[in-house]
């Protein structure tokens, strides 16, 4: 068989990777990178180890672009505890620019903007800890943990406690505060038209069809409300903004809701599927809403702030009606005493400014780590996510974590030990 | 290398084995070489084991969902979130709906594009404009799904599905409220992902007719078209086959895509403007928030049945195919 | 009646032979302007398809151009990424990461799905029809399912590598694009007429040779599009590689590695509602159509050298 067509073939894929390559060493620096990470390989280890790859090479630079660094400020440098034998306290940053470490996770979408930003700037200040996180779903997220494929994952609805996986225990973390807003298309009206749960769920069962149905009328006296057809959009992929809707209306909806296929618990795929359009993530929701008058539907609250949706203020638990906004999802945060991987439910919570639609994210992490730097430089990292890092989440339209998560959260990482059962950190 | 010629000279006296090693070797020899055998039989072997591992793993993991509710696992229509139970039956015939549309659209306007660089367009137009619908192969199915919903879908809502409403003979297909988002545009949208493949591959098969079969055609006195339709068209029906079956079956497992245009209604759609539900975009929506367990299973049951489709269709494409060859008197 | 040699005047009516070849020759004249007529129609009607189906693709590709381009740089093409709201940022691991892993899955591919190919043109019966069946099946598999597969064999417990790689995501596209070639290949095979085979074969030269030198230089292009198809096609697939190969700001060139690839990036852009990131997104997909375009003329370029050289 001629082997020259391949050849040729081949031959131009290989000139296109080269020219790539050398553009690519053109801008980054140009250290024995390559060789390091042909020669770092990796120290692939099987399935039955547990831990996943650990490079111990010396670090690849990665180039810092010239990022003007918006008004937040960057994780202090690392003091010189070593970080190889004992983590000491868990908010002490240690040293590990001499090592590399990577750390790789799954899971939910919707924290990947997040995530992404809060690993940069973590590997700003310690460039020996990057962080890859694939938005594959929460779902695929767990399994991945569960198999321990991966070193993390994220899931935006804990796992049945007590988790567990190939590795042992799972950890459930709190990182992350974001909220749901129901956002609508209806030219003539302004934003925070008042919803409650019944007519929301009049709307999503399609008992209510037109933006003027005297149920819509009488929670907005003196708005003038169009004879548009209503048209309900919905996430056809199950998600955690779905979760929280169908718990608000299992709440609040009376039982036209809990009565229909959606019964009383509430799941994060969506119960009611021949009702209006069902789209595809938060893009496909929100491109269907911004092209189609009278249409509503549910994104998150982040998504809306920077896309610039009309909101619906929703009736929370106290009769009074509050539109989406940082602090309103922080209030409801805030509710949270006594939250947990298995008290975890903060819809509909107490408070005049509460917002009721709220919900962590939830970051899952073995508890026995088998490699003991790792899992300190993990525990660390998480820790820092939790406190310093809340910093980037205002900046991208989430709330901070309040005192209380931020205390649970510490408490979790503390339970971090090394394989042989010992603590990973003092205090 | 020199070729191998009979010659006229008498066998040397060889003893047994040498006389068994000898007729080993000829035999390897002359139907084409052991290596070259080898090389077949390994590529074919290696394609085997990948086809037969891939459907033994989906198998494997659908087994509980198949388990669980049996074979009404197949026909079910209703849907029930708590209860991880899927409505097999509504995606199957939004499957088989958008396929047809897509085909409908795209066969005809992919042979004839193809029919046209091949045969009727100047050297000058045809190579760019081949290249040019090769390139939209490589567009990701994302960024045509996002195009679809951004761009087609408020041009069908506004503009194309009100016409179709207004024509009388239609009404069958065509009626109801119209979003944008429905069978008939992710019809269109996979028309559009599968047209590349089309044009391609019949492209390649209508030029490598023989300049014999044109030149017998033009000799009887034939028009430029009726060389088209009577000599070369007929001559490169495999290639068109193989074209159309390679784009039936991206449009039967197309997932983001459609996803992001039809709708997602687990309903039985009344109409083509009526949003609906494929296979494809049941497994994509669901599979990344799946429960472990039986919903997964079920996720990996409707890989199977999309399987099990596409089968079914391909069959059924060729015993047609096969009758009407039969027909014409040309072997497959 | 005897077909005369040497014209004759067609205004002499009386003359009986001359009155039916007047008739013959104006039915073959009005079967001939018919036979125009038709031919005209059709054409015009070809150019019509082209016409509607070049609009949504030439659409799509403007757009995707249009919305891309604002986002190219040469500091998009050589950086590494940053996240949406930090200047500077590129797509260069993703760049890198995709020639890796769809290269490798070609190299994987092409020689596996080409020799599949020429098994099934040279053997008829049962097994053949079953592979051919095979990989018309295998074209049907949401490319969702080849990534879930390529997870349980390669990368969740027990399996060969254990840990997300780039490896990983090339034996899925690989995977993917094995029945498009297979079936290219084979229709571009049968093409080739029959007397140059068995001309070949008629000359005492090795079945091997024949196949080299006639079939596979003869097929040629049909191939060079069979393949160029299937790795546009895998270029573009997000699903396979969300299950294996895990994405990677940083660049990485080791394929046993978590890397980035293009389709991972736009998937994950496209979904986040900063402008930033929707802007890296149509980028992104600009910069892998210009990928495939520059392959695609390449391939083409040197298929036709090859074909020179064969005359």
């Amino acid at each position: 068989m001629s082997r020259r067509p391949l050849r040729r073939v081949s031959t131009v894929m290989v000139s296109l990777a080269a020219v790539a390559l050398v553009a690519a060493a053109c801008s980054s620096t140009p250290t024995a990178k390559k060789k390091a990470d042909k020669t770092a390989a990796s120290s692939t280890t099987t399935s039955t180890a547990p831990a996943p790859t650990t490079t111990a090479a010396p670090a690849p630079s990665t180039t810092a672009p010239a990022a003007a660094h918006t008004a937040t400020t960057t994780p202090a440098k690392p003091t010189s505890t070593a970080c190889s034998t004992s983590g000491g306290p868990l908010s002490a940053t240690c040293d590990t620019q001499s090592p590399s470490f990577k750390l790789a996770g799954a899971g939910a979408n919707s924290i990947q903007p997040f995530f992404t930003r809060v690993f940069y700037y973590y590997n700003q200040a310690d460039k020996g800890v990057s962080v890859n996180y694939s938005p594959a779903g929460s779902s695929v997220g767990v399994t991945d943990i569960e198999q321990n494929t991966v070193n993390f994952g994220d899931s935006e609805i804990p796992i049945k406690t007590p988790a567990s996986g190939t590795g042992g225990n799972i950890l459930q973390v709190p990182v992350d505060l974001g909220g749901v807003a129901l956002s609508y298309n209806l030219p003539g009206v302004g934003g925070g038209l008042k919803l409650d749960g019944p007519t929301l769920a009049g709307i999503y069962l399609g008992k209510i069809t037109t933006w003027n149905n005297a149920a819509i009328a009488a929670l907005n006296p003196g708005t003038n409300l169009p004879s548009t057809t209503i048209v309900p959009v919905r996430r056809a992929d199950s998600s955690g903004p779905g979760y929280d809707l169908d718990q608000y209306l299992i709440d609040t909806g009376g039982s036209q809701w809990t009565g229909s296929v959606a019964g009383s618990a509430a799941s994060t795929k969506w119960p009611i599927t021949n009702i209006g359009i069902g789209e595809q993530l938060n893009t496909g929701v929100a491109g269907f809403i911004q092209q189609t008058a009278g249409a509503i539907g549910y994104v998150e609250y982040a998504y809306s702030l920077q896309a610039g949706f009309t909101n619906a203020a929703l009736k929370n638990a106290a009769g009074s009606f509050v539109k989406p906004s940082q602090s309103a999802i922080a209030a409801a945060g805030a509710q949270a005493s006594t939250l947990s991987a298995s008290n975890f439910n903060i819809v509909n919570g107490p408070g005049a400014a509460t917002y009721p639609l709220a919900n962590f994210s939830w970051t899952l992490i073995y508890q026995k780590q088998s490699n003991t730097t790792q899992g300190i430089v993990a525990g660390k990292l998480f820790d820092w996510v939790t406190t310093t890092g809340q910093q980037q989440a205002a900046a991208l339209g989430y709330s901070p974590l309040p005192a209380n998560v931020v205390s649970l959260a510490h408490r979790t990482l503390l339970t971090l030990e090394n394989s042989a059962g010992k603590a990973l950190f003092t205090s | 290398m020199s070729t191998t010629l009979l010659e006229e000279v008498p066998p040397p006296r060889l003893t047994p084995v040498e006389g068994v090693k000898e007729g080993l070797q000829r035999r390897w020899a002359r139907p084409g070489g052991r290596a070259y055998a080898v090389l077949r039989w390994s590529g074919a072997t290696v394609f085997a084991v990948i086809v037969l591992g891939l459907v033994v793993s989906l198998l494997a993991s659908a087994s509980q969902a198949f388990g669980h509710s049996g074979l009404s696992f197949l026909w079910s229509g209703t849907y029930n979130a708590t209860k991880d139970v899927y409505p097999t039956g509504i995606y199957i015939i939004g499957t088989l709906v958008t396929t047809a549309v897509a085909i409908i659209v795209a066969v005809p306007i992919g042979v004839g594009t193809a029919a046209f660089l091949s045969e009727l367009a100047p050297t000058w137009l045809a190579a760019p404009l081949s290249v040019l619908i090769d390139l939209i192969a490589a567009v990701p199915s994302i960024v045509v799904g996002l195009w679809g919903l951004l761009v087609l879908s408020p041009a069908f809502a506004h503009h194309v599905e009100p016409f179709l409403k207004k024509i009388p003979v239609l009404e069958w297909f065509f009626h109801g409220l119209a979003y944008g988002p429905s069978m008939l545009l992710a019809g269109t949208v996979l028309a559009v992902m599968i047209l590349p493949t089309i044009v391609a591959l019949s492209r390649t098969a209508l030029s490598s007719v023989a300049t014999e079969d044109r030149e017998a055609a033009r000799a009887l006195g034939a028009t430029r078209w009726q060389v088209v339709r009577t000599a070369v068209i007929p001559s490169a029906r495999t290639g068109i086959e193989a074209a159309v079956i390679l784009a039936m079956g991206r449009a039967l497992g197309e997932t983001i895509a459609v996803a992001l245009v039809i709708g997602n209604n687990n309903a039985l759609p009344h109409s083509l403007l009526a949003p609906g539900a494929t296979l494809g975009s049941a497994i994509i929506n669901n599979f990344g928030e799946a429960n472990p367990g039986l919903d997964k299973s079920s996720i990996i049951g409707l890989v199977v049945v999309l399987l099990a489709i596409t089968a079914l269709v391909n069959v059924g494409g060729q015993l047609l195919l096969r009758r009407r060859l039969r027909g014409q008197g040309a072997v497959t | 009646m005897s077909a005369t040699v040497y014209p004759t005047d067609p205004n002499t009516r009386s003359d009986t032979i001359g009155a039916r070849r007047t008739l013959v020759r104006e039915s073959a004249r009005r079967s001939l302007a018919r036979r125009r007529l038709v031919g005209r129609i059709a054409v015009g009607s070809c150019v019509v398809a082209v016409a509607i189906s070049l609009a949504p693709l030439i659409a799509l590709v403007a757009y995707t151009t249009s919305r891309g381009i604002r986002a190219i740089s040469w500091g998009f093409v050589t950086h590494i990424p940053t996240p949406p709201g930090i200047p500077g940022g590129g797509i260069s691991s993703a760049i890198v990461g995709s020639v890796i892993i769809v290269g490798l899955a070609a190299v994987i591919a092409v020689p596996v799905g080409t020799m599949c190919a020429l098994f099934l043109v040279e053997r008829r019966g049962r097994l053949a029809g079953a592979l051919r069946f095979g990989a018309d099946v295998l074209t049907g598999v949401p490319s969702i399912a080849l990534g879930i597969f390529a997870y349980a064999v390669l990368i969740g417990p027990g399996s060969l590598i254990g840990h997300f790689s780039g490896i990983a995501g090339s034996f899925a596209l690989a995977v993917l694009m094995l029945p498009i070639i297979i079936r290219a290949s084979e229709a571009a095979m049968r093409s080739v007429p029959r007397d140059l085979w068995e001309a070949g074969l008629a000359l005492g030269v090795r079945r091997s040779r024949v196949v080299r030198s006639v079939v596979l230089r003869g097929a040629l292009p049909g191939l060079v599009t069979g393949n160029l198809l299937a790795v546009a096609r895998a270029v573009g697939e997000t699903a396979p590689l969300l299950f294996t190969v895990l994405g990677a700001s940083l660049l990485v060139t080791n394929p046993l590695q978590p890397m980035g690839a293009l389709s991972l990036t736009i998937y994950s852009n496209a979904n986040q509602p900063f402008p930033a990131a929707q802007q890296i997104a149509w980028g992104t997909a600009f910069v892998l159509l210009v990928l495939v375009l520059v392959l695609s003329i390449v391939a083409r370029l040197v298929s036709a050298r090859l074909n020179r050289q064969a005359r």
